[in-house]
């Protein structure tokens, strides 16, 4: 649910198919390499993230997350440049926490 | 090396990529009776053919079967599934999980890319799917089991980047 409109922005469809990635993913997640793990759990956010991307309104911090998120490479993995990836990991989770405190009215 | 720049074989081997984002498209069925019939010929250990292939192209099943795969990036038009027969395979008296059996997943796999590259298609293959679901979606009978899925499709002009970082 979106924090001004209240309304949904899964459809049943469309949380079908977060459901059956994040339900096949633990499964995957047993036998692949290790530096999957962030990659897939990035993929999930993302696919949450293009169902967000049109009902975001006119919330510009919210709308400026859920647009990176949507946008992000579904193949980048953090063994090649590790410090990269995780500075901007950190960057992102401090976007996240940025969000939630707008929506929670302490920008 | 000389003959490197006159040797077709060579240059597809060098010029194959994986294709990461496919489009829409589809895939013209006489090309993928080339793909197929590629894997027929790939090296085969004692010739047992204990690896049947299956091609997908129904647009729901497709959509399902990527449901299901977490490692695969495209939304291809076709799919072949590289399987594995362990009854068969216990028939000749190999052992459950016999590495040579994956050998020939993977013989397989890289001619199907290659054949797939010749006639101008792009390819992607993925490891990362449930097994246990992919059957399903594949209706397989017991004992034959997904092993690998190639993706297949025309590729776009712009790729995702390869494995690197989380921003470019």
């Amino acid at each position: 649910m979106t924090a001004d409109t209240g309304e949904r922005v899964l459809t049943q469809e469309s949380a079908l198919e977060l459901l059956a990635f994040l339900v096949t993913a633990a499964r995957t997640q047993t036998e692949e390499a290790a530096e999957y793990g962030p990659m897939r759990l990035l993929m999930g956010a993302r696919l949450l993230a293009e169902r967000m991307v049109d009902e975001v309104g006119d919330d510009d911090v919210l709308g400026g997350l859920v647009s990176e998120v949507a946008a992000l490479e579904p193949v980048r993995t953090p063994t090649r440049d590790r410090e990269a990836y995780l500075a901007a990991l950190d960057a992102l989770c401090e976007r996240v926490a940025d969000t939630l405190l707008a929506q929670a009215g302490r920008a | 090396m000389s003959q490197v720049g006159a040797n077709p074989v060579y240059d597809a081997i060098r010029s194959r990529r994986v294709t990461r984002r496919m489009s829409s498209e589809p895939v013209d069925p006489e090309l993928l009776d080339l793909v197929l019939e590629a894997a027929r010929w790939a090296p085969n250990a004692g010739n047992r053919r204990l690896q049947p292939v299956r091609l997908v192209t129904d647009p729901d099943t497709l959509r399902v079967l990527k449901a299901v795969s977490p490692g695969m990036v495209p939304s291809p038009p076709a799919v072949i599934a590289i399987c594995l027969d362990t009854r068969r395979a216990e028939e000749f008296g190999f052992q459950p999980g016999h590495r040579g059996l994956y050998v020939d997943i993977g013989t397989t796999a890289a001619t199907l890319l290659l054949a797939a590259h010749s006639v101008g298609l792009g390819a992607c293959p993925v490891t990362s799917f449930s097994r246990a679901a992919a059957a399903r979606v594949l209706g397989l009978p017991d004992g034959t089991s997904p092993e690998l899925l190639v993706c297949l499709g025309h590729p776009t002009d712009v790729q995702p980047a390869t494995f690197s970082a989380l921003t470019s």
